[in-house]
């Protein structure tokens, strides 16, 4: 009896499901068609005005830091309180795990690398509105650093390099930052987080400092997006 | 010829997806999700998405794995 | 252009399948994450062009995707990793609680 009841409920959780993908289909078929016939006025403008009313030549960076600057901080705030979330869960106590002794070519291999991967974190950061990257992917890049040296040396090790109180230090800088570059809009007299309307100089278009404030927003998510992922990292490997 | 690869790449895909949700063991559908990972960011690279194929190549593909690691580590599955 | 949307249609019904029938924490996690790649493939698809190239404009170009949803998908993808953080943290939480991982005995604990 019960097996036959438990085969029903397997069928009626298909059932619902198909639905569900029916109902979907409908829906995404709507949007097929949109794609055809219709007129993206606000994406055309970005198009064709993005490079000269911001300077970057990335126009996803341009999106992202300039016209829609204000979802960027609620992002950033996002990681902020998944950290804190992490922090408050785990208890402060030494690690469990990673009790392995690798072989001299891991411990070496890691050292070498460590270097490249600052240099490349750094680049994408710093040349985010030129080429694909910008602050979140480069610190990612960043965090995976704190991340090999806790794998490889152990949590210890990794917390006498780079202490913890430092890198909340490092991600209050990134926020707070964050939120001052915003006022100097303010100050200038134009809106918060305003860049293009506000005449910071754009510069020439295709330079490593140009596009107004873009690259020191870029700086400053970096860090903080680096800082908080290297703390939520710490946290989890340390749950007893 | 692109779209054929594009085509293959999305079968690969679902291929991909139905593994990981309906195979038996922990992990394996865990190490089977990187491959997913990679196999998105291909998929974003031919649709002209340079920056969200970089993302999705280092959050998805890589430090996600390694928490879905430490929590098997964890719970001792 | 057909195949795209369809399989995103079989990734999102997959995953919803994923988190209300499996009895394991951490494939339901693992559903949560089909679910949100496939709204991020869906978001890329919406702004793409046939023929038309990346929005980086080092000169001009006929053809451009479009710029605004491959933001919003960024986004996407870089709360969809601390989120999935976040739930392992709870997972871990309450296998250490409850001593278990499957859902039915969880909700046999509770009565």
């Amino acid at each position: 009896m019960s097996k036959i009841n438990e085969r029903l409920k397997k069928l009626h959780t298909i059932a619902l499901v198909v639905a569900l993908a029916v109902f979907l289909l409908v829906v995404v078929y709507e949007i097929h068609n949109l794609d055809n016939n219709s007129k993206r006025y606000l994406s055309e403008h970005y198009i064709s005005e993005g490079v000269r009313e911001t300077g970057a030549i990335n126009l996803v960076t341009s999106v992202l830091y300039d016209y829609r600057a204000f979802d960027t901080l609620g992002e950033a705030t996002v990681i902020l309180t998944a950290a804190a979330i992490l922090s408050l869960l785990v208890p402060v106590s030494k690690a469990t795990m990673l009790g392995t002794k690798f072989s001299i070519i891991v411990y070496q291999t890691t050292k070498f690398s460590i270097p490249f991967l600052a240099v490349l974190g750094v680049h994408l950061i710093f040349f985010g509105h030129l080429s694909p990257g910008g602050g979140f992917v480069g610190g990612v890049v960043l965090s995976i650093i704190p991340i090999l040296l806790t794998i490889t040396y152990g949590v210890e090790f990794s917390e006498s390099k780079l202490k913890p109180a430092k890198k909340k230090l490092v991600e209050d800088i990134g926020a707070i930052g964050f939120i001052l570059l915003g006022l100097l809009g303010v100050v200038t007299g134009s809106n918060f987080l305003a860049n293009g309307q506000a005449n910071f100089g754009p510069g020439n278009t295709g330079e490593l400092i140009s596009a107004g404030l873009i690259p020191y927003l870029n700086v400053m998510i970096g860090i903080k997006v680096g800082a908080g992922l290297a703390i939520i990292f710490n946290s989890l490997i340390k749950e007893k | 010829m692109i779209n054929l690869i594009f085509n293959l790449l999305m079968i690969f895909l679902v291929i991909t997806a139905f593994f990981m949700v309906f195979t038996k063991d922990i992990s394996n559908s865990v190490i089977a999700l990187p491959v997913f990972g990679v196999i998105l960011v291909v998929i974003f690279v031919i649709l002209q998405a340079p920056d969200a194929a970089m993302a999705e190549a280092i959050i998805a593909a890589g430090l996600t794995t390694v928490f879905f690691v430490i929590t098997i580590n964890k719970t001792e599955y | 252009m057909v195949i795209p949307y369809v399989v995103v249609i079989i990734l999102f019904s997959l995953g919803i399948y994923t988190v209300i029938s499996k009895k394991n924490l951490i494939k339901m996690v693992i559903g949560f994450t089909i679910v949100e790649s496939s709204l991020i493939l869906l978001l890329i698809l919406i702004g793409y062009k046939p023929s038309g190239t990346a929005p980086i404009l080092d000169r001009q170009y006929e053809i451009v995707v479009d710029p605004i949803p491959q933001a919003l998908a960024l986004t996407t993808i870089i709360i969809g990793g601390s989120v999935t953080a976040v739930m392992l943290a709870l997972v871990i939480k309450i296998y250490k609680r409850y001593g278990t991982l499957n859902v039915d005995e969880l909700r046999k604990l509770r009565g």
